[in-house]
C-alpha cells in the first residue's frame, strides 16, 4: 500500500463549534493517530486564508489525503475539493466529519461534544485512507432541444431558445397551440387579454425559422442520455420523424377536473350548471347568458371543485380563486345589477396584485359565502316558481354557522387542475418520476425546481404542479437558460461517484436493471453481463446494494471506505487490511 | 327553516348610520369579538352581526338581542385590521331594531327622515299649546293670577288634577306602544326562532335580571374602563325616572303653590334630579362636540334632537322652579307651557319611537338572552 501523509483541519466555525468542542484538544489527539501528519485547528476554515493553509500544506509536506471536521458536506464538501484541486491533489482523497449540525449544535455537554468529535473525525481519517483518484468526466452536447407540449410554457421556452439561435423541436399534441391559456378570456389580476397575449406569442413561434412546430405529434419513445438524446415522433396521420437532440424541457401541463362525477354540483342535470372552462368560452363570446338565452339574474360562483378534498384531488388547483375573482369582476361589468354570489372555502388569492384584486374585488357588492370543503359541500337543489330564481344552493355557511340557501340562474363551477391522462406515457419516454398527485417530481422542490434527477430533462409549468401563468412562464424561461448555459459550454460535467460491474464475479442475474431507478444497466448479450451506463447512473448505489453477488462496486461508496469509517466511529483503530482481504 | 340569503337587504339602511362600505370591509378574523369585554359564550359578538348584514339574513338579524347587550366601548372599531367599524354598526342596528320593533312605522320614518322627525315634534309642541289654553290656561282669570301674598297661583292656571288626566294619557300612550313593540320583539327574538322552546318557569326565575339591569345597566359597567361615564348615566336616569314617577303620580305634592323651605324633600329632590339631568346631559353633548370617546365620533341626528330636547326640558322646568320662588308669575306662566311643549314631544316622540326607546329594549334585550341560555335546544328542523 502506497505511504499515506493524512491532514487534517479542525474549524472553530467562529464560536459555533469551538465552544461546544474543544477544538484544540481534539486537534493535539488526532495528532497521535497513525499516518496523520498535520493537525491543525483555525478560525474558518472555509474562508481562503483557510484553504490557502490546506494548500500550502498539501505542498509542502507532500500530504496525499486531507480530512477537514467543519459543518455539513452540503456547505462545503465542494469548496474544499476545489482547493485540493487547485494544490494539484486528487478531489476525491478527500472527506468531511460534520461537527456542527451533527454535534455542537444539538449537544449541551461539552466534554460529550469533544468525544463525539473525536469520534467523528477519527472515521473521516480511517475512510479517506481508502479514497481512491476519480474523474468527473465530460459529455458532448447537442445544441437541439426537444420541447412536449405547445402551451403558454412551451412556447416560452422555445422563443427564449430559439432567440439565442439554437434549433428547437416543438411537438404539440392537438391541432393548435396555446394550451389551456388559448381557453382564457381575461387574465388576472390586471384583466389583460389572453387572446392577445397569446397570439403575439404564437405568430413568433410560427415564423421563427429554428422553430420545427409539430401539431397533432406524439412522442413515442426517446434513447440516448444528456448531450444525445434521440426520439421518434409520430404523428396522428401515421408520419414518423426521427429527432436528434441534447436536451428535454417536458412542458406538458395539466387538464381541467371534470365534475360529472360530482353528484351535489348536479352538472349535466342542470343546463346552467356550467365550468369555468365553459364560462371562459362564454366571455371569449362576449355574452354572458342561461342557456335558453336570457340574461341570468343570479350568478353563483362555486370554488374548490375537484380540489383541496379527499375525495377528488387533495391538493389546491392555486389558479381558481383568482380565476373565480375575475369572473365576478367581468359578471359586474356586463351585468351591473346581477347578484353574484361567490362560494369558496378559503380565500387563496396569493401572488403579486391578486390580494388587491380580493380587495377590489369585494367591494363591487359581490357576497362571498364559505363552506366547509372538507365535511359538506354545497348542494345545487331545483326550485319553486315561488322562489322566482332557477336554482337553490343549500350551503352551511361557516362564518355564521347559519344554514342557508342561495338563489342561483347560472352557477359556474371553478373547476381544478389534474394530471393528462397521458402523463405515465411521457413520464416512461423520458424517464421521469411521478408524485402521487401525478404531477413529475423535480430535482429539489426549493433550490432546482426545473431540473429533474435525469441529466438533460427539465420540466417546467404546470406538470411540476399547477401554476398561472406568470410561474409557467417563468419556469420556462429558467429551463431554456439551464439548456442554453449546458450548449454555450459544449459539454457538461457528469457525476464521478457512478458503480461499474467487475464482469468476472458478474452472474447475469440482471437484478440490478430491474432495480435502477435511472434505467442506466443493461445486459451485454454477448458477455451476459450487466453494463452501467456512467452518463445516466447518478451513483445513488441500490445496485450495489441489491448485487447478490458484490460483482457491482460504488465509486466512493465501496465496502472497505464504509466499514473503516464505521469502525473510526467505534474508535477502533484496528487495520482494515484483514477485512479488505477477507 | 333556512333562510334565502338577500344580497340587497343594505339596500336604504344607510339612513340609520349603517355603512355598507364600513362593514362590508370586514373578513372575520375575529378580532373583535376576542377583545370585547361582553362576549361570552352563546354571545359572539358583533361579528356575527356583520356577518348577518353581509350575507341579508333579515331574520336572523331581527332575532338578535346582541345589539342591545353592547354598551359601545369601541375596543372593536379600534382594533379592526380592516376598519370596518363593527361598534358604529352595532350602534346603527340599535337603531334600525327599534325601528323593527316599532309596528307603527313611525320610528322608520323618524330614524330616516329629518323632515318627519322635525314635523312631528313641532306638531305635539302645537298640540300641547292648543290643549293647554283651551282646558287649563284660563286668560278670563287674569285676576286671580297673582295670589293675596304677591305669590304665584300655579295650580290656579295649571290645575294639577287637569295637568295630572294629560300626564296619564300621555304615559298609557307610551305605556301602550312601548309594550307593544316589546311584544313585537319578543316575537322576533323568541317565538321566530324555531331551533329553542323557552320552558315557561324560566320567564318568571330570569325576572329579576330584567329589573336588576333596568335599574343598575350591570353590563354597561362591565364594559367601559372609565368608571364617569357609567356613574353619570345612571345619575341621569335615576333622575329622570323619579322626576317621570312623581309627575305622573305625585303631581299634587309636587306642584304646590306653597313655597316650601330649601330643605323639604320636594324642592331636594327636584335639585338633585336637576343636578343629575343637566351633568349627563353636558357631559353627553360635550363628548359628542369633542369626538373624544369611540362611542361620540359618529352622530346621527336623531342622536342629537334628543340631547338638545332633553336639555330643553331640563332647563325650561329649572327656570319655571327659579321663577315661581323668585315670585315672577307672568314668566312662570308662560315658561310652563314651553316646559310642557318640549316635555311632551320628547317624551312621545324618544320612548316608544326613538333612542330613548333603549330604556326598554336593553332590559329586555337581557331577559330575552337569559330565557335563551335556559332554553330547550331543539334538534334542526329541515323543510
Amino acid at each position: 500500500m502506497e505511504d499515506k501523509r493524512i491532514g487534517v483541519y479542525i474549524c472553530w466555525c467562529g464560536t459555533n463549534i469551538a465552544l461546544m468542542v474543544d477544538v484544540e484538544k481534539v486537534t493535539r489527539e488526532m495528532a497521535k493517530i497513525p499516518d496523520v501528519v498535520i493537525s491543525r485547528d483555525y478560525k474558518y476554515m472555509c474562508s481562503d486564508p483557510g484553504q490557502d493553509l490546506i494548500i500550502k500544506d498539501i505542498k509542502e509536506n507532500n500530504l496525499t489525503r486531507i480530512v477537514v471536521a467543519s459543518c455539513s458536506p452540503r456547505m462545503h464538501e465542494l469548496t474544499f475539493r476545489k482547493a485540493l484541486k487547485k494544490a494539484g491533489l486528487n478531489p476525491y482523497y478527500f472527506e468531511m466529519a460534520n461537527i456542527r449540525e451533527q454535534d455542537s449544535w444539538v449537544h449541551t455537554d461539552r466534554h460529550e461534544a469533544t468525544k463525539k468529535a473525536e469520534a467523528l473525525i477519527l472515521a473521516a481519517i480511517n475512510r479517506v485512507r481508502y479514497h481512491e483518484a476519480l474523474d468527473s468526466r465530460k459529455v458532448e452536447i447537442d445544441p437541439a432541444t426537444l420541447i412536449i407540449g405547445g402551451g403558454i410554457t412551451g412556447i416560452t421556452a422555445a422563443l427564449e431558445i430559439a432567440g439565442s439561435g439554437e434549433k428547437v423541436y416543438l411537438i404539440e399534441q392537438s391541432d393548435k397551440l396555446g394550451g389551456l391559456a388559448a381557453g382564457l378570456d381575461l387574465t388576472f389580476p390586471y384583466l389583460y387579454s389572453a387572446v392577445q397575449m397569446l397570439r403575439t406569442l404564437v405568430r413568433k413561434v410560427n415564423t421563427d425559422p429554428d422553430i420545427k412546430i409539430f401539431l397533432n405529434s406524439q412522442v413515442e419513445e426517446i434513447k440516448g442520455y444528456i448531450g444525445n438524446f434521440e426520439a421518434q415522433i409520430s404523428s396522428a396521420e401515421g408520419k414518423e420523424t426521427k429527432l436528434k437532440f441534447g436536451n428535454i424541457i417536458v412542458a406538458t401541463g395539466l387538464k381541467t377536473f371534470d365534475p360529472s362525477g360530482m353528484e351535489n354540483y348536479g352538472y349535466g342535470k342542470f343546463p346552467d350548471v356550467i365550468t369555468s372552462t365553459e364560462f371562459e368560452k362564454m366571455l371569449q363570446d362576449g355574452l354572458i347568458q342561461k342557456k335558453n338565452g336570457t340574461e341570468p339574474e343570479n350568478i353563483a360562483i362555486i370554488h374548490c371543485v375537484g380540489s383541496r378534498n379527499k375525495n377528488y384531488h387533495e391538493y389546491c388547483s392555486r389558479i381558481c380563486c383568482s380565476t373565480a375573482l375575475k369572473f365576478a369582476n367581468q359578471v359586474r361589468s356586463q351585468l351591473p345589477k346581477a347578484n353574484i354570489f361567490e362560494l369558496y372555502a378559503d380565500m387563496r388569492a396569493f401572488g403579486k396584485g391578486c390580494e388587491e384584486f380580493y380587495a377590489s374585488t369585494s367591494r363591487k357588492n359581490i357576497k362571498f359565502l364559505m363552506f366547509d370543503q372538507e365535511n359538506e359541500l354545497p348542494r345545487v337543489m331545483e326550485s319553486e316558481k315561488s322562489d322566482r330564481c332557477d336554482m337553490l344552493i343549500e350551503l352551511n355557511e361557516k362564518l355564521s354557522g347559519k344554514a342557508v340557501l342561495v338563489p342561483a340562474d347560472l352557477i359556474i363551477l371553478m373547476v381544478g387542475l389534474e394530471a393528462r391522462q397521458d402523463v405515465k406515457h411521457v413520464a416512461h419516454a423520458t424517464g421521469l418520476s411521478i408524485c402521487g398527485n401525478q404531477f413529475y417530481i423535480e430535482k429539489h422542490p426549493k433550490l432546482d425546481p426545473v431540473a429533474t434527477t435525469t441529466y438533460g430533462v427539465f420540466i417546467a409549468g404546470a406538470c411540476q404542479a399547477p401554476k398561472d401563468i406568470p410561474e409557467s412562464v417563468s419556469q420556462a424561461k429558467a429551463a431554456a437558460a439551464r439548456i442554453l448555459s449546458t450548449i454555450a459550454r459544449g459539454s457538461v460535467e457528469v457525476e464521478a461517484t457512478t458503480s461499474c460491474v467487475n464482469e468476472e464475479i458478474c452472474c447475469g442475474c440482471q437484478t440490478c436493471i430491474r432495480i435502477c431507478p435511472y434505467s442506466a444497466i443493461s445486459f451485454l448479450e454477448d458477455k451476459k453481463v450487466s453494463f452501467v451506463n456512467e452518463i445516466l447512473c447518478k451513483g445513488c448505489g441500490t445496485c450495489g446494494s441489491g448485487c447478490p453477488t458484490g460483482a457491482i462496486k460504488c465509486k466512493h461508496f465501496t465496502d472497505v471506505q464504509i466499514f473503516s469509517e464505521i469502525e473510526g466511529l467505534l474508535n477502533m483503530s484496528y487495520s482494515m487490511e484483514e477485512i479488505k482481504e477477507a | 327553516m333556512k333562510e334565502r340569503i338577500d344580497p340587497r337587504f343594505y339596500v336604504g339602511l344607510e339612513e340609520f348610520g349603517i355603512k355598507t362600505a364600513e362593514w362590508n370591509e370586514c373578513f372575520h378574523c375575529g378580532n373583535c369579538t376576542a377583545i370585547c369585554p361582553l362576549t361570552e359564550k352563546g354571545v359572539l359578538f358583533p361579528r356575527k352581526e356583520i356577518r348577518l348584514m353581509q350575507m341579508g339574513l333579515k331574520k336572523e338579524l331581527h332575532a338578535c338581542t346582541e345589539p342591545w347587550l353592547c354598551y359601545y366601548c369601541g375596543d372593536c372599531s379600534k382594533t379592526c385590521p380592516r376598519d370596518a367599524n363593527p361598534a358604529e354598526l352595532m350602534m346603527s342596528l340599535r337603531r334600525y331594531l327599534t325601528s323593527v320593533y316599532d309596528w307603527t312605522g313611525l320610528a322608520r320614518k323618524i330614524y330616516t327622515s329629518k323632515i318627519w322627525e322635525y314635523m312631528l315634534i313641532f306638531m305635539l309642541a302645537a298640540i300641547v299649546l292648543v290643549l293647554y289654553l283651551k282646558f287649563t290656561f284660563y286668560p278670563a282669570a287674569e285676576g286671580q293670577w297673582i295670589g293675596a301674598d304677591g305669590g304665584v297661583l300655579i295650580n290656579k292656571i295649571a290645575p294639577w288634577h287637569r295637568i295630572h288626566i294629560g300626564d296619564w294619557l300621555m304615559a298609557g300612550f307610551l305605556a301602550f306602544l312601548l309594550i307593544s313593540n316589546i311584544f313585537n320583539m319578543w316575537y322576533k327574538v323568541i317565538l321566530s326562532d324555531k331551533s329553542v322552546k323557552i320552558p315557561f318557569p324560566a320567564y318568571i326565575t330570569q325576572f329579576f335580571s330584567l329589573v336588576w339591569n333596568f335599574f343598575t345597566q350591570q353590563k354597561f359597567n362591565k364594559c367601559d374602563d372609565s368608571k364617569i361615564y357609567w356613574y353619570l348615566h345612571l345619575f341621569l336616569m335615576l333622575s329622570y325616572v323619579s322626576l317621570f314617577t312623581i309627575i305622573v303620580f305625585f303631581l299634587k305634592w309636587f306642584q304646590t303653590d306653597i313655597i316650601h323651605p330649601f330643605w323639604h324633600p320636594q324642592r331636594l329632590i327636584g335639585y338633585i334630579a336637576t343636578t343629575g339631568l343637566f351633568s349627563g346631559i353636558f357631559y353627553f353633548i360635550f363628548n359628542r362636540f369633542n369626538k373624544s370617546r369611540q362611542n361620540s365620533k359618529y352622530s346621527h341626528i336623531t342622536d342629537w334632537t334628543f340631547l338638545v330636547l332633553l336639555f330643553l326640558t331640563t332647563a325650561t322646568g329649572i327656570s319655571l322652579h327659579i321663577f315661581r320662588i323668585s315670585g315672577m308669575p307672568v314668566a312662570t306662566y308662560y315658561t310652563y307651557v314651553i316646559h310642557l311643549m318640549c316635555l311632551v314631544p320628547m317624551l312621545t316622540i324618544e320612548v316608544p319611537f326613538s333612542k330613548w326607546s333603549h330604556l326598554a329594549y336593553r332590559p329586555f334585550a337581557v331577559y330575552f338572552a337569559n330565557l335563551k341560555k335556559s332554553a330547550i335546544i331543539l334538534p334542526k328542523r329541515d323543510s
